[in-house]
């Protein structure tokens, strides 16, 4: 339940650093999974939850360099010779962007209407189905948030909406994580947050 | 002379095929059936019956891959079909399992030890199945569009759109996804895959909803459907790679592309011993599985004794692959000592080996292969034609009548005949001497040769 979270979070490594107006939460799972967490300061929204995964791949030797994006937009530079194909700008981009009581995932470079759209819970509970009925767009997404509190969707909580060549999806969070992330918040006030660019060196 | 050169060049260019005609190119498979008898003609196979079935139980001990490091031997006099069964195993255990084929003397390399080869090539042998989550890009392709600027030279643009069932996405293209769409020959209307690490492309097949009653199509075109959902996928993949590879890639800092340069020099036993206990953990894990594969070593006479040793102890190990060895050679010397042995392979090595023999082929037997081969070189040849080559091959060998075939139809074309007859036969068996009838000639004339005003005989040369 919502508490092996927590117990998974407190099980870390941490540290903590105050940057652009954003407090930087960096984890370190006892298994060597990364995860880094940023809050707006003022408000205590999350901005942004990214992950490294560490990979055990001797045969093809991958690189485990890059984050994974859970919340919030990765702003690398394109480099298309690099990375040999990417999807071209104009095609829908789907971000997740949470406020304080829902889950929301927004498409950007969606101009259909918003008729066109087709938002469900499927089967299992498990995953939330953007469908368009021009066969244009299609995505299939899971709110791992849910997944580790191991509560089941619900069709009721969604909500659509559609404006700027923008879909938004929009979950309400249930009480059980809206409890579980001000326990994880008042957690993370009590840490000491080291500020950007004094870092904690005593000479000696 | 340059004129009609050139004109012939054209000629061979147009009716150049994919694939070249090798000696073994008809063999595909040990012609077994069910019960593993073995069908007289089958799969390119023709006679050796005990042979085959030999061949086909040992098949089934390494596609059941519980056995390691046991070696078989297969013996017979030159051109009986020894080369013809190991590659009828390789063909007929598929390409999953991996078949490695050396011949004796590729060891002796100034740049290696002869174990380090030796293990190189029993490593090669050995493949890991490894079980990996990868990202793919599976898809229907739209349009694909690919800009040359106007100059001729700079970077090309390319665009590539791909659907499924339920979306479409527009991809830009990079310098090499664009070099190798064109190389895949990626069309409108083809169903790819992309691996997205390696930017690998598969093509699984032409889409249904783009088939045509009249199209002319390969027989190989295969149609699939359009798959569904999201073009992104994270699918489970398996890929098979040799232990050698996880070395080499393990023991070079630049990783991979040591394998494409191909100096990849010797490896440090720590670095095998780190692999070893990794594959044995992801075993463990249920990660990976070990495909024990086939080592075949052709004229293995040719291995001197310390090789013949190191055999001995690498059998042992239980990473070894199944051993298939092939000799000509009936009691001789082994190769770095002055003793006498079977096959020229010591005694106690040839203790752990399973021995499979192969008899001389009958007249029958022998025209059914050049009936086989004929077939295999697109030659058209009369009965009369096959039967005077048959008596050749019995009276000379079946790799000389084999090698008349194709030079009897060269000169059938130059006559402008369709079907080769018994007179170019006879053309071409005056125009290329046997081995017998060169014997015979150079003893006539042995006076006449180079540096036999000594009076040296030719008795003396060392044969072995």
């Amino acid at each position: 339940m919502a508490t092996t979270w927590i117990e998974k979070l407190r099980s870390a490594q941490k540290t903590c650093l105050l940057q652009d107006g954003r407090k930087k939460v960096h984890f370190t799972f006892p298994d060597g999974n990364e995860m880094a967490e940023e809050y707006d300061v003022r408000t205590d929204e999350l901005l942004v939850r990214k992950w490294r995964k560490k990979l055990n791949s001797f045969a093809t030797k991958q690189n485990s360099e890059q984050w994974e994006y859970e919340i919030g937009e990765q702003l690398a530079p394109r480099n298309l010779e690099s990375a040999g194909l990417m999807e071209s700008l104009s095609n829908p981009i789907f971000v997740r962007k949470d406020s304080n009581t829902a889950f929301i995932g927004r498409v950007r470079n969606l101009p259909f209407p918003i008729e066109t759209y087709n938002v469900t819970v499927d089967e299992d509970k498990k995953n939330i189905v953007i469908r368009t009925t021009n066969k244009k767009y299609y995505k299939k997404f899971d709110i791992p948030d849910m997944l580790r509190a191991q509560i089941p969707l619900n069709q009721d909580s969604i909500s659509v909406a559609h404006a700027n060549n923008t879909l938004i999806v929009s979950y309400k969070k249930p009480k059980a994580i809206i409890d579980m992330e001000k326990q994880i918040q008042t957690e993370i006030k009590k840490m000491k947050a080291a500020k950007d660019g004094d870092v904690d060196c005593t000479p000696s | 002379m340059a004129v009609p050169t050139a004109e012939s060049v054209k000629e061979v260019r147009e009716v150049t095929r994919i694939e070249r005609i090798g000696a073994h190119s008809h063999i595909r498979g040990l012609g077994l059936d069910d019960a593993l008898e073995a069908r007289n003609v089958s799969q390119g196979m023709v006679g050796q019956v005990d042979a085959r079935r030999a061949a086909g139980v040992i098949l089934e001990i390494i596609k059941e891959g519980k056995i390691a490091g046991r070696a078989i031997l297969i013996a017979g006099h030159p051109g009986t079909g020894k080369t013809a069964i190991a590659m009828g195993m390789a063909q007929a255990l598929g390409t999953d399992t991996p078949f490695t084929s050396i011949a004796g003397s590729e060891i002796f390399s100034l740049e290696m030890s002869k174990t380090e080869a030796l293990t190189q090539a029993f490593r090669k042998s050995i493949g890991v199945r490894i079980k990996e989550e990868t990202e793919i890009i599976e898809g229907e392709v739209v349009e694909i569009q690919i800009d040359r600027p106007a100059t001729g030279t700079g970077a090309k643009v390319g665009k590539l759109t791909l659907k499924t069932t339920e979306m479409e996405t527009i991809y830009d293209l990079g310098q090499k996804m664009i070099e190798s769409l064109t190389k895949e020959k990626v069309s409108a209307g083809d169903i790819i895959t992309i691996d997205k690490a390696t930017g690998k492309i598969t093509k699984l097949g032409r889409s249904f909803t783009r088939a045509r009653d009249y199209d002319a199509m390969g027989a190989q075109t295969k149609f699939v459907q359009c798959p569904e959902g999201e073009l992104q996928k994270r699918k489970e993949v398996v890929h098979t790679v040799t232990l050698h590879e996880i070395d080499v890639i393990n023991s070079r800092t630049q990783g991979f592309l040591a394998l494409f340069s191909g100096d990849t020099g010797e490896i440090k036993s720590e670095v095998r011993e780190q692999i070893n206990s990794k594959v044995a953990e992801w075993r463990e894990e249920g990660k990976a599985e070990i495909v024990p594969g086939v080592l075949f070593i052709d004229e293995v006479h040719m291995l001197d004794i310390e090789c013949f040793s190191f055999l001995n102890r690498a059998l042992e190990s239980d990473m070894s692959p199944i051993l298939i060895m092939a000799t000509n050679r009936g009691i001789t010397r082994i190769r770095g000592t002055q003793y006498q042995s079977p096959h020229g392979i010591p005694i106690d090595l040839l203790d752990r080996l399973l021995i499979i023999s192969t008899t001389p082929y009958s007249e029958k037997e022998i025209k059914q292969i050049l009936n086989i081969r004929c077939e295999e070189e697109d030659v058209e040849m009369t009965d009369d034609a096959l039967t005077v080559l048959t008596r050749i091959g019995m009276e000379t060998s079946l790799r000389y009548s084999i090698q008349l075939i194709t030079a009897a139809n060269l000169v059938s074309r130059k006559r402008k005949g369709t079907e080769v007859e018994v007179d170019d036969i006879k053309r071409v068996y005056s125009l290329f001497l046997d081995e017998s009838r060169s014997t015979q000639f150079l003893k006539e004339y042995q006076q006449e040769f180079m540096f036999n005003e000594l009076g040296v005989t030719g008795d003396t040369m060392d044969t072995s």
